[in-house]
């Protein structure tokens, strides 16, 4: 077991090494993603075990897969420290309930994709930093991102995916809004009239014959 | 003329939910797939003539007032792909908006007509001699009138755009009121979410009520999955009902000599692959540009609530011809989840002050006068965008965002947001040349978003090179036509909404 876990480990790193080197491919979308974690399959999922394997996904985690549920819980840790501000806590708001709603509008071949992509993203953290990247402390975790920004197009790919799923996720809700001065929806609270249907154009043939009529 | 009726308000849909049939066969004159800014305006003039027009909304009907002012739930509920609609490197978010309307229903509203420099390129390469600016204008005269569009009113121009002007004319830069098709505007700035009170003149409360009064049948839910002919020519098409809970509630048949194609410059191509039809010069789906915009957000020291006011107030016109740069800039106000998709100064806590603060920022949205590089594919199971920005328009790109910087700075902003994967900021004219020329033009590097698909079935004279006659019907099938923005043979640099109506309108009279 051991010896299979070190040989994917090395397998895994030239793949993943490979895909760093193609920083000039241009179609390297999730799909490309989904290569990669293809050639990486097999015990990849447990190439570090983490506390949190053993912790189920809350029941209305229908949509995610146990490991996704943690990642983005991490990831949501991480991304949202209100800590200085007057901003809520991301604990008080369903961020990673909105991300599992966002990934439900996927399409299932791009969904199967995004997983592969997630997985890659919190076992391949392994190499760099010795743990996946649920169990990676927020200081870590964020320069992590922040270099992953200035990295290859996968790396950039995988962080603003997960970054713009957390982001949206926590404000798109209207908890959020009152310390940043958001009016959100207003059209009732201003009790706008409506206007209705626009009038039929009054110099179109037609028109003009009805108004006759 | 007693059989018009027109409707004070929304609309007479057939919708999904009420069908009662697993088979449904229609007869028209002629049948409109999409009801978007191309279908409407074509439905309008055809029913007006006395065609018998029947309208295939593949998107849900949306009456105003269901409409939540909410950006995220609108993207679910208005937009293609729930929003998602992106091309294939996952970097340029393609929006369009699927539902009733189309993409009027959930634009900015501003209107330009068609530069004449533009119509000159489209004369001189595409032998598109009858399209001149005199033989157009009467069009756009008409469909201005019907849509109310003015120039915006002081009133108009938000908070983001009094400074962005006041920036401009520091610089001496042209600058000028945006021009948009609205009544009354009530300053929600939530247009993207669609007009809740039906001040924007959208499809959905104009040209499409105004078809329905002279007798249109409209049908949302049904997306039409093929074109069909007869000895060569158009003679209707097939359609699937589908419930919002994604099962198949009926399939349609409508037999019409006259098919109009407006389901929008990414579907439009699709629907003609998925046909096997009017490709003969292997253009269909090709030629396919999309002014890949950015939002280029900056810090003031005052509170400018970027979300407060109209969407769009004012416009840089100093750049917009080609030999001056080919881009044009437009104060944007946006929300907080567009917000985060703009641009960062760093993880954790960086981000969540520059959130904290949002009230402070303000934006510009940038077009670029993209080249017509992409392609949009169809596998047998999904469809493809493929755009990348041309290494020929990087440089554009650049001058925009350079641009953009120091109007803001000019404009009294302390803090310059570019909005690339990687943390830019800067801070005065120095910085300018140092963030800018230091972006790569390399997938998932810059944040673009496209409002502006276009190109894909493009208009010419000549049939080998090109998938329409100026009169909008296919080189290859009779009484097959094409009137939606597929048809642009360039791009246009400006938004496009009245380039569309206006040849729609004319597609549809040279019809008759
Ligand atoms: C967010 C946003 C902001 C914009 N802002 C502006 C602006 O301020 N000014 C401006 O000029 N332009 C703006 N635009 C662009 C403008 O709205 C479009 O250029 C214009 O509406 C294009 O018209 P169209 O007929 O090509 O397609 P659309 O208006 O997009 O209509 C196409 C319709 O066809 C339907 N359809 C697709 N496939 C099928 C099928 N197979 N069967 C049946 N129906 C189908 C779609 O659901 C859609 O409703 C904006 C667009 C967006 C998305």
């Amino acid at each position: 077991m051991a010896m299979n876990s070190q040989y994917q480990a090395g397998r895994i790193q030239r793949v993943w090494q490979q895909g760093m080197a193609r920083r000039q491919f241009l179609k390297w979308g999730l799909g490309g993603v989904a290569a990669v974690t293809a050639v990486a399959a097999g015990g990849f999922a447990l190439l570090r075990r983490s506390p949190r394997d053993d912790m189920p996904a809350p029941e209305w985690a229908t949509g995610l897969s146990a490991a996704e549920y943690h990642l983005f819980e991490r990831a949501r840790v991480v991304l949202l420290p209100v800590e200085g501000t007057n901003l809520v806590d991301s604990a008080t708001v369903p961020v990673v309930q909105n991300v599992q709603t966002t990934l439900s509008f996927l399409d299932p071949v791009t969904r199967k994709e995004l997983g592969a992509g997630l997985s890659l993203f919190d076992n391949v953290v392994v190499f760099s930093h010795g743990c996946r990247f649920v169990d990676l402390e927020a200081g870590p975790a964020r320069e992590l991102f922040d270099r992953w920004g200035e990295g290859s197009v996968l790396q950039r790919t995988l962080t603003t995916v997960i970054k713009q799923l957390v982001y949206s996720g926590y404000w798109q809700e209207p908890a959020t809004w009152p310390p940043t001065e958001f009016d959100g929806p207003v059209s009732d609270k201003w009790g706008l009239p409506y206007l209705g249907n626009a009038p039929l154009p009054q110099d179109s043939p037609v028109a003009s014959q009805q108004e006759q009529a | 003329m007693s059989q018009i009726r027109f409707q004070a308000s929304g609309l007479k849909v057939h919708q999904a939910a009420d069908v009662i049939d697993s088979q449904i066969t229609l007869d028209a004159d002629v049948v409109i797939v999409g009801s978007g800014a191309g279908g409407a305006v074509s439905a309008y003039e055809l029913a007006r003539q006395g065609k018998r027009v029947v309208v295939l909304e593949a998107g849900p009907y949306v009456p105003s007032q269901a409409f939540t002012e909410d950006f995220t739930q609108s993207l679910h509920d208005l937009y293609q792909d729930q929003g998602g609609q992106a091309n294939s490197s996952g970097d340029l978010l393609v929006l369009q908006g699927a539902c009733v309307g189309g993409s009027t229903v959930v634009n900015g509203c501003v209107c330009f007509r068609t530069p004449d420099f533009i119509l000159q390129d489209w004369q001189r390469d595409f032998g598109l001699s009858e399209l001149t600016e005199a033989e157009l204008a009467p069009y756009f005269d008409e469909v201005e009138k019907n849509l109310s569009v003015h120039d915006n009113g002081e009133h108009e121009i938000a908070r983001h755009g009094q400074v962005i002007r006041e920036g401009a004319k520091k610089l001496g830069w042209s600058v000028k009121p945006l021009r948009r098709n609205i009544r009354q505007c009530g300053l929600t700035g939530h247009c993207l979410s669609g007009c809740k009170t039906e001040r924007k003149q959208s499809m959905l409360v104009t040209y499409l009520p105004w078809a329905q009064a002279y007798g249109a049948s409209i049908y949302s839910d049904t997306r039409v999955e093929k074109v069909l002919t007869e000895n060569g020519e158009a003679s209707g098409v097939e359609a699937v009902i589908t419930r919002h809970d994604g099962t198949v509630a009926a399939s349609m048949t409508v037999k019409a000599p006259r098919v109009i194609l407006a389901a929008g410059a990414v579907q439009t191509p699709v629907l003609l692959l998925k046909s096997g039809l009017a490709n003969r010069s292997g253009q269909v789906g090709r030629n396919f540009a999309c002014h890949p915009s950015l939002l280029v957000a900056a810090r003031y020291p005052q509170p400018i609530h970027p979300w407060r006011g109209a969407l769009l107030g004012v416009h840089v016109d100093e750049f917009m011809h080609p030999d001056k740069g080919g881009f044009v800039l437009e104060d944007g106000g946006f929300g907080l989840v567009e917000m985060t998709m703009l641009a960062e100064p760093g993880t954790g806590k960086p981000f969540m002050d520059y959130m904290a603060d949002a009230r402070y920022l303000s934006g510009l949205v940038t077009l670029i006068h993209d080249h017509n590089v992409g392609t949009i594919e169809w596998d047998g199971e999904r469809k493809a965008i493929n755009y990348q920005l041309s290494n020929a328009d990087f440089p554009s790109m650049q001058r925009a965002i350079k641009a953009a910087a120091r109007l803001h700075l000019a404009s009294g902003a302390s803090e310059v947001y570019v909005p690339a994967s990687d943390k830019r900021v800067i801070r005065s004219e120095a910085d300018i040349d140092d963030q800018v020329d230091s972006l790569e033009n390399a997938p998932q590097h810059l944040r673009m978003v496209s409002y502006h698909p276009q190109g894909t079935c493009r208009m010419g004279a000549d049939p080998d090179a090109s998938v329409v006659k100026a009169n909008g019907e296919t080189h290859d099938v009779p009484g097959l036509y094409v009137a939606d923005a597929s048809l642009l043979p360039t791009s246009i640099i400006v938004n496009p909404q009245i380039t569309v109506y206006a040849l729609a309108t004319r597609i549809a009279r040279h019809m008759s």
